[in-house]
């Protein structure tokens, strides 16, 4: 495509010619782990698709307590192709925090958090917990008997945390239960708190990324690296991973669209074998461990304060990794991250299956 | 008390068949209704005709064979660019004449 007097336009206007000279100039390294550079973009592409069918089931959701249910029914059954793109939300909402743990586990493993890129990482976790909350908030929107109870026992169990616990539940809530408020709630923040600070957190991460450059593992020697163009290079080698994760989100979306279980009735006892989504699988297994009561103390409280402990030292571990910072290899850390690498996938997969 | 014996017999000679056969009748009448109420909390999320079905299976195929293909073509422009990036002759020239 030749359009030289659009290309004029925009020149006369914009610094066009370096803008390009910019992109051409920023180089990436080639290396054996350089697959892991992938998962960082893959997830973006995820959440670029997540925002686009989200907002097409926006024109069509009610969020209100009779007609959100119906609402989705109606999304799914009467809707030109509204059961694809609610599938496509469903399994694109999956992949995406599938992906982000990938990416998470990848930074940590090859030590990409070490200075000076710190801040990478806090913003990087920091969007891993909002994407998780976006699929606690989202799950509810369904507004279905196992939304309802899944809702009633993640709002429940961050009332157990000490202190602060009865603000943060009466907060999700928007009351001392789960109704047509806290539906609400999680609306406004899944369609409009939630995107506004992913999509500034999401900004200020791959701006420091670009500033920072991408990190180059400790084991590989950062002299005998070669160094390829992002644009077009990489970009087209992005590309074409985009469209593999297009695919593989299509075939999940059309061979598997999500159930919806009936309208939720907080007057019914919740269903059997309720499970949350696979992302707090392990927090629910680590729930589980503990007996009711400690020492004469609430054994969920203490749970709760321990499993929070682990998620701080893991989010602070760039600010701990002493050792990587000043350019040394720290074994201590790849160990810890094997362990908890190991414990979330045990625990995740023993709670699929119990 | 005769009088009322009386009614108790009526009621047992009219009415004594139809409870027997009323937990039978129940029973049946919960089934149907229980089975029509799980015909209508399912939902179809997706499309349940066959036809339907056939369409989105073949554009899925499709689908599959157009995402191969673009791959294959981002490979080869690629190859080409990676090509030309090795014999070093990328970089543009400035004063090259432009064709309007």
């Amino acid at each position: 495509m030749n359009c030289p007097r659009l290309k004029d336009w925009l020149d006369e206007r914009y610094d066009l010619k370096g803008i390009t000279t910019l992109a051409k100039s920023k180089l990436v390294p080639a290396h054996r782990y350089d697959l892991w550079y992938y998962t960082g973009g893959i997830t973006l592409f995820l959440f670029i698709i997540q925002f686009a069918t989200g907002m097409l089931m926006a024109l069509y959701y009610v969020p209100h307590v009779d007609f959100a249910h119906k609402s989705i029914i109606e999304i799914v059954t009467k809707l030109n192709m509204g059961w694809f793109f609610r599938s496509l939300h469903h399994w694109g909402a999956q992949l995406c925090i599938a992906f982000l743990f990938i990416h998470l586990f990848g930074t940590l493993l090859l030590k990409s958090y070490r200075k000076p890129r710190e801040m990478v990482w806090v913003t990087g976790f920091v969007l891993l917990g909002l994407s998780v909350f976006f699929g606690l908030s989202g799950y509810l929107l369904l507004w279905d008997e196992r939304a309802f109870a899944a809702t009633r026992v993640a709002t429940g169990g961050a009332g157990a945390f000490p202190f602060i616990g009865w603000f943060i539940k009466a907060f999700l809530r928007g009351g001392m239960d789960v109704t047509g408020d806290t539906l609400l709630r999680f609306y406004a923040f899944h369609v409009a708190i939630l995107p506004i600070i992913t999509l500034g957190l999401a900004g200020l991460h791959i701006l420091l990324v670009q500033y920072h450059g991408m990190s180059v593992p400790l084991s590989v020697d950062r002299e005998k690296v070669r160094e390829i163009p992002f644009f077009p290079n990489v970009l087209f080698k992005d590309l074409s991973v985009w469209l593999v994760v297009l695919g593989v989100l299509v075939t999940l979306a059309v061979l598997l669209p999500p159930e919806i279980a009936p309208k939720a009735d907080p007057l019914a006892p919740p269903p059997e074998n309720i499970k949350p989504e696979w992302y707090f699988l392990f927090l629910l297994q680590t729930l589980k461990l503990f007996p009711g009561d400690i020492l004469g103390l609430n054994g969920e409280t203490i749970a709760i304060l321990l499993v929070t402990g682990a998620i701080l030292f893991f989010f602070l571990i760039p600010f701990f990794d002493r050792k990587s910072s000043r350019g040394e290899k720290s074994p201590l850390f790849t160990w810890i991250a094997v362990v908890y690498l190991l414990y979330f996938a045990t625990m995740t997969v023993v709670g699929f299956l119990s | 008390m005769r009088r009322i014996g009386i009614v108790k017999c009526w009621l047992n000679s009219r009415f004594f068949p139809l409870c027997r056969w009323l937990p039978v009748l129940l029973l049946l009448a919960g089934t149907a209704t229980g089975w029509a109420a799980e015909k209508v909390q399912k939902v179809d999320v997706f499309p349940p005709t066959p036809y339907d079905g056939f369409i989105i299976y073949e554009s899925l195929t499709l689908f599959w064979i157009l995402i191969i293909g673009l791959i294959v073509v981002i490979r080869m422009k690629l190859r080409e660019i990676e090509r030309i990036q090795e014999l070093g002759v990328e970089a543009e020239d400035p004063d090259a004449p432009v064709l309007r």
